[in-house]
């Protein structure tokens, strides 16, 4: 994305700021987690990253509003590559949870998010190398 | 879509970066019209027809 395909008139934005503090604070509420031991406590800091991501839902929204046609549509293709595959994924887990018993070491919710980040800048990647 | 923006382009004697900054659109997306990877929107067709001073029909062209 060029500065030119940017509305001046949009609010400034800083997406990548907004998901790193997301995730320092998502893998330092998997640490903490560790050692606290009251039900209430555990809960609130399973909760603590949610703000950091709304946050970062915020930006991203914006920065989409602030981009060009076709980056706008190389966005859109990367999240119909991603958002399908993780719904696949996450069906199979099921299914094969189902069938036999995993280990939530191994498999669980825990484990399937950063599938969607990587389905994410493949499809980027995919579209991007499409329009080039 | 086949279009002459290219030729239009060099007419003026504009790189595809001078392109992009009067439409306020990325170089690539200059590009990718040029090469006739993807058809703009008519918003942005319009804005390039003003600008070369033509018809949009004079610009694109639907294959058949």
């Amino acid at each position: 994305m060029t500065e030119t395909a940017v509305s001046p008139a949009l609010p400034r934005t800083n997406p990548r700021l907004a998901l790193i503090t997301w995730g320092a604070l998502y893998f330092a509420a998997r640490a903490v987690l560790e050692s606290a031991e009251t039900p209430w406590v555990r809960v609130a800091i399973s909760l603590a990253p949610l703000p950091a991501f709304i946050w970062f839902l915020r930006d991203f929204i914006r920065g989409l509003r602030g981009l060009d046609e076709l980056e706008r549509r190389i966005q859109l293709e990367a999240l119909a590559v991603a958002f399908p595959l993780t719904m696949v994924l996450i069906m199979t887990l099921g299914l094969v949870q189902v069938a036999i018993p995993l280990s939530l070491d191994d498999w669980s919710y825990r484990h399937i998010w950063p599938f969607l980040f990587v389905f994410y800048l493949a499809g980027l990647t995919l579209a991007r190398r499409r329009y080039q | 879509m086949k279009n002459r923006l290219k030729v239009l382009r060099a007419g003026k004697n504009w790189s595809q970066a001078d392109l992009a900054n009067a439409l306020s659109v990325s170089r690539q997306t200059i590009n990718a019209i040029e090469t006739e990877k993807y058809d703009p929107s008519l918003p942005l067709a319009m804005k390039m027809a003003r600008l070369f001073g033509e018809p949009v029909e004079q610009i694109f062209e639907l294959e058949s």
